[in-house]
């Protein structure tokens, strides 16, 4: 059995894992966008490198475009890694940020053009990288529409000197030059309205999340206005017989505190009504707390485990790490969880804290036994209490077709509960 | 006789609790505590047995109380709380708190969890332990949170940094690290979702 000692805690989550996906496809689609701007740089520097050399020019000056256009296309890579960390807000600290990166565009700029002696190569890359910055909303798709009709014009300028226009390879220069600047605009937009959409989406989550929060209050308000009224009545009639019965009264007082107790009861099963947790996630819990109480715990886990039954195995890791917390925890816990001959098995031993006739996995929950006398009605019927013990693990496990069994010794206190694999809902802890 | 200190804001709830334990025959409440501030300072003058704390009080928090109280002088402390948040039980158990139960627990029960702790035992209600395992789990760290709650009340970084005895430039590492885990954008979403979550 593989173990692990932090049993993973979203694994089998499916809702995680869909945030998890798309987190990842957004990463994905980031580096998309991305390497293509960079690239796009890059092919351009290319196919100026290509026209120049066509056109018969030095080999130097060839390589300085080419060498000057990695050092370009490395430039925007800041830009772009700043366009996606930084806030919208902070505008003014990325203006600094971006200041290198602009300066070895105009650099590269001013060799390349008055190496090559043309108005496009001079400008272009001072451009491209300026529309990486992050503009105020719609101000960049005005800087690409300016920038379209400057490289434009700049290419037709171009094209009358003499030297330059008649090489085959001028207009595919122009062609590229004019349309690199929109089409990072472009490859940005997308991006932006991407991220637009992923908030929409967590904007989503929160919207549902809020309305099922409204619809609970309303519950829970329906749900205590009755009890409340019950309370009073009871109350009320407590009052008018206390002087002529008090026995009677005392009794009235007896049942509004038991409404009293339905009605917290009531209300805290609506609360946790969608309150659960993968069973990975309750053992880690298990021994976080058993930790932060003082003893040494371990937990392991089949890598599997959030497949087990865990509406069944969830109630007995709480009640049987209750158990042990309440017992004062012990010098150590050993709790594990896995699949043995396709049956789950779940163990929780310690050492046997709190003296010999106390039963660390044992104890009745509730009011651990030490209600005083005649203690209230409804005092006894809280959630703990009615699966709590040796028994009601007991027959948890038996109505999942599953057994528990029970190891003591001088040093050791062990509960075994053993629940077949194919019963109760598998995922998570149903509320008890 | 069990010597108690009650400690709760709501002045109704206090004197209710403290007159139904003194019906109880063995129980003595020797100081009733209307803050964290209060309680800590009678706690050091009085010692107590038991100090019974609510978990929400304005100041400082019952398990504040309750840690420094245990530190300085030997009385074990319970607390109580109206909505046991999760995340509570981990601290408080970590600043040794020997009791743990919610109010909705009737005076005679609150009395048994007394004297059971009085005699050395440890008492976690079984509600509130099993709202603690089935919580959403933490990404973050203790110092994280430790920023996080210091820092809940919109404090500065630098006071935040005060506070913890930390560097400034240590706490907004922290306060970083905190958002990339959570995916929010400001240290006050942060300081909302923790809330929300129960980890701080």
């Amino acid at each position: 059995m593989p173990t692990g000692r932090d049993p993973s805690p979203s694994a089998g989550d499916d809702p995680a894992r869909d945030v998890l996906r798309l987190t990842r496809s957004i990463r994905a689609t980031w580096w998309y966008t991305a390497v293509g701007i960079v690239f796009l740089d890059l092919v351009l520097a290319v196919v100026w490198a290509s026209a120049l050399l066509q056109r018969g020019d030095d080999r130097s000056t060839v390589l300085v475009v080419l060498v000057g256009g990695l050092a370009w296309a490395g430039a925007a890579v800041p830009l772009l890694v700043d366009y996606r960390t930084l806030p919208e807000l902070a505008l003014g600290r990325g203006r600094l940020r971006a200041l290198p990166s602009l300066v070895v565009a105009a650099a590269y700029g001013i060799v390349a053009g008055s190496l090559s002696g043309l108005w496009t190569l001079a400008v272009v890359p001072l451009v491209a990288t300026a529309v990486l910055l992050r503009w105020p909303p719609g101000v960049r798709r005005r800087v690409a529409v300016a920038a379209v009709v400057l490289v434009l014009g700049l290419w037709v300028v171009d094209s009358r000197a003499a030297a330059t226009a008649g090489s085959d390879g001028w207009p595919l220069v122009g062609f590229y030059s004019v349309l690199l600047a929109p089409m990072v605009v472009f490859s940005l937009w997308w991006w932006d309205v991407l991220v637009a959409l992923d908030r929409a989406r967590a904007a989503e989550g929160r919207l549902a999340a809020t309305q099922e929060r409204l619809r609970v209050a309303t519950d829970v308000h329906d749900l205590q206005g009755h009890h409340l009224q019950v309370v009073a009545l009871q109350l009320e009639l407590a009052e008018r017989v206390l002087a002529v019965d008090p026995s009677s009264a005392a009794e009235h007082v007896r049942a509004a505190r038991a409404s009293v107790d339905e009605a917290r009861q009531g209300t805290r099963d609506l609360a946790t009504r969608f309150r659960s947790a993968p069973l990975g996630v309750e053992l880690a819990n298990a021994v976080d707390l058993l930790r932060a109480a003082g003893t040494v715990a371990e937990a392991t886990a089949d890598p599997d485990v959030d497949s087990a039954p865990g509406d069944v195995l969830g109630a007995v890791v709480r009640e049987t790490t209750t158990n042990v917390l309440r017992h004062g925890g012990g010098a150590w816990a050993r709790l594990s969880l896995g699949r043995e001959a396709g049956s789950w098995r779940f163990e929780i031993a310690n050492d046997r804290a709190g003296g010999a006739d106390d039963e660390p996995g044992a104890r009745a929950a509730g009011a651990g036994g030490a209600a005083g006398p005649g203690g209230s009605a409804g005092s006894g019927g809280t959630a703990g209490s009615g699966g709590s013990g040796l028994d009601g693990l007991r027959r948890r496990a038996a109505e999942a077709g599953g057994t528990v069994e029970v190891r003591r010794d001088r040093h050791e206190f062990a509960v075994v509960v053993t629940v077949p694999d194919d019963s109760g809902t598998p995922g998570a802890g149903a509320p008890s | 006789m069990i010597r108690v200190l009650i400690a709760d804001d709501e002045g109704m709830i206090r004197s209710a609790l403290a007159a139904l334990l003194r019906l109880e025959p063995d129980l003595e409440v020797v100081a009733e505590c209307a803050d964290g501030e209060q309680a800590v300072a009678e706690a050091l003058r009085l010692a107590p047995d038991v100090c019974l704390l609510d978990l929400e009080m304005p100041g400082l928090d019952g398990v504040e109380v309750a840690a420094r109280v245990t530190r300085a002088v030997a009385t074990r402390c319970v607390v109580i709380t109206r909505h046991a948040r999760p995340g509570v039980l981990r601290r408080a158990l970590a600043s040794g708190v020997s009791g743990f139960l919610p109010k909705s627990r009737g005076a005679d029960e609150v009395a048994a969890v007394i004297r059971r702790v009085a005699a050395g035992q440890r008492y976690i209600d079984s509600e509130v332990a099993a709202d603690a395992l089935r919580d959403e789990r933490s990404p973050l760290t203790d110092r994280e949170l430790d920023v996080l709650r210091a820092g809940r009340r919109g404090e500065t970084t630098g006071q935040i940094a005060r506070t913890l005895s930390l560097a400034p430039g240590t706490v907004r590492n922290h306060v970083s690290a905190v958002l990339a885990k959570l995916d929010v954008a400001t240290r006050q979403q942060a300081v909302l979702r923790a809330e929300e979550a129960g980890w701080i």
